[in-house]
């Protein structure tokens, strides 16, 4: 069965959605931030860190484990940001999605140099991370925070894989394993882990793909 | 017949997302300065993965954060560690105390007293380990921070940022040793100021290895915690 394509909500509904004054990273708001960066206004990046930071550190934390680790990791992202926001080429992508490869790039490096040094301890059971407390609202008012209506349906494309695959991508994605550590950590054949990353992301592509537009 | 390239598209996805052997993603970064096709389509993928990190749920920074993340940014500060922002808070508490005290007392009992905060802030200063842990309750979200002096054995430790408990319980300090735990005192915490703690290594032959605060029942008076742990910190 096909899944039906999500609906992109306008400004006036995440705005409706949002908290009372919460401010709404539209297409728009993005570009006169950009726009406003570029231009080393300094009141944007406050702007920028008040709406992305929850974000980045949640996926951070979700991959380091370590609330220190995390927030050097998120102020990397806004140092560079601010340095060198003329790399960013909005013609080939937006402003938070930015980030977050930023956010999570920096992230692997830290995952992968612990583990060159040997220093990697056992950390969430990969498969916690998919849990259901990942689509609860786990404070108050978490799920009227501007951008919730994303997570949950990124959150649903990834519900929506078959668990072998969903589990190939957790530790691929979101704890920076290279195929061959997870094929290794899953005592699978190298080529499997290929197939069910490949068949995994493919379905995501799909099913995301309508969605790379949304106001935050 | 598989050419060189259908390698490449096959790993255009795994590129992306980083799953790559350091080898691979080195030829494939190399790949890429020659290919348009590869190019165009990882930059595809890209935007349609670009959400995929907001799948897992945000969280609320800690208060302070965006301040400090905005001063790193902009070069006008650092992000300092968390624990000294209740240290400072603790030493300038001290020499409060300690300028009360030479307001109204007189000069000797002045000299003692300035001369406990100079020992107090000595350990801070010399202290061979330090060690911080982060404790979450009742949504407030505080830390611990120890100072161990090796060479006086005593231990200096800042609490802040935890709520008074609920009535019938205690905060309670705990020293970890290689025999077991040892109780040490009860914390008196409040939400807006640190509480500062001086300990001197109790009276016994086991090796110190870490302390441990938890909450107790009122009154209990066992040698191993009954309630819930909130921090554990390891030498």
């Amino acid at each position: 069965m096909t899944r039906p394509a999500p609906r992109p909500p306008d400004a006036e509904q995440a705005r409706a959605a949002g908290e009372p004054g919460a401010r709404i990273l539209t297409l728009e708001h993005e570009a006169s931030l950009q726009a406003r960066l570029l231009a080393r206004d300094e009141r944007a990046l406050l702007e920028l860190i008040d709406l992305a930071t929850p974000w980045l550190l949640g996926v951070a934390q979700a991959m380091l484990s370590d609330q220190d680790e995390a927030e050097e990791v998120v102020q990397e992202a806004f140092t560079i940001v601010w340095r060198r926001v003329d790399l960013f080429d909005r013609e080939s992508g937006r402003l938070l999605p930015w980030l977050l490869r930023i956010t999570r790039n920096r992230a692997i490096d830290r995952l992968r140099a612990r583990r060159r040094r040997r220093l990697k301890t056992e950390r969430l059971q990969a498969y916690q991370a998919f849990g259901e407390g990942w689509t609860a609202a786990r404070e108050p008012n978490e799920a009227s925070r501007p951008g919730w209506h994303v997570h949950e349906s990124v959150h649903a494309a990834l519900r929506a894989l078959p668990e072998d695959q969903r589990l190939a991508v957790q530790l691929a994605y979101f704890e920076g394993l290279t195929q061959s550590e997870i094929a290794e950590r899953l005592g699978i054949p190298l080529g499997t882990v290929k197939t069910r990353l490949r068949l995994a992301f493919d379905k995501l592509r799909t099913t995301l793909a309508p969605i790379r537009d949304w106001a935050l | 017949m598989t050419t060189p390239h259908d390698w490449f598209i096959e790993h255009r996805s795994a590129f992306v997302i980083r799953s790559l052997e350091p080898e691979e993603e080195r030829s494939f970064n190399e790949h890429l300065t020659g290919c348009e096709s590869c190019r165009t389509e990882t930059a595809r993928i890209e935007r349609e993965l670009a959400w995929l990190p907001m799948a897992v749920p945000p969280v609320t920074p800690r208060p302070g954060l965006a301040r400090s993340l905005a001063e790193a940014a902009l070069g006008t500060g650092s992000r300092v560690p968390r624990w000294a922002v209740p240290v400072s808070l603790a030493a300038s508490l001290l020499l409060a105390v300690g300028a009360w005290g030479w307001a109204l007392q007189s000069v000797r009992a002045t000299r003692a007293e300035l001369a406990s905060v100079r020992d107090t802030l000595s350990i801070i200063r010399d202290a061979a380990k330090v060690r911080f842990a982060s404790i979450t309750m009742d949504n407030h979200q505080g830390g611990v921070v120890l100072f161990a002096d090796e060479r006086t054995h005593r231990w200096n430790v800042v609490v802040y940022g935890l709520p008074t408990p609920h009535a019938g319980e205690v905060c309670q300090f705990w020293f970890i040793t290689d025999q077991g735990m040892i109780r040490g005192v009860q914390v008196k915490s409040e939400p807006s100021l640190p509480a500062f703690l001086t300990l001197s290594m109790p009276n016994d032959t086991s090796h110190f290895v870490g302390a441990a605060l938890s909450l107790e029942p009122a009154g209990s008076s066992g040698q191993a915690p009954e309630g819930p742990l909130l921090a554990h910190l390891i030498l």
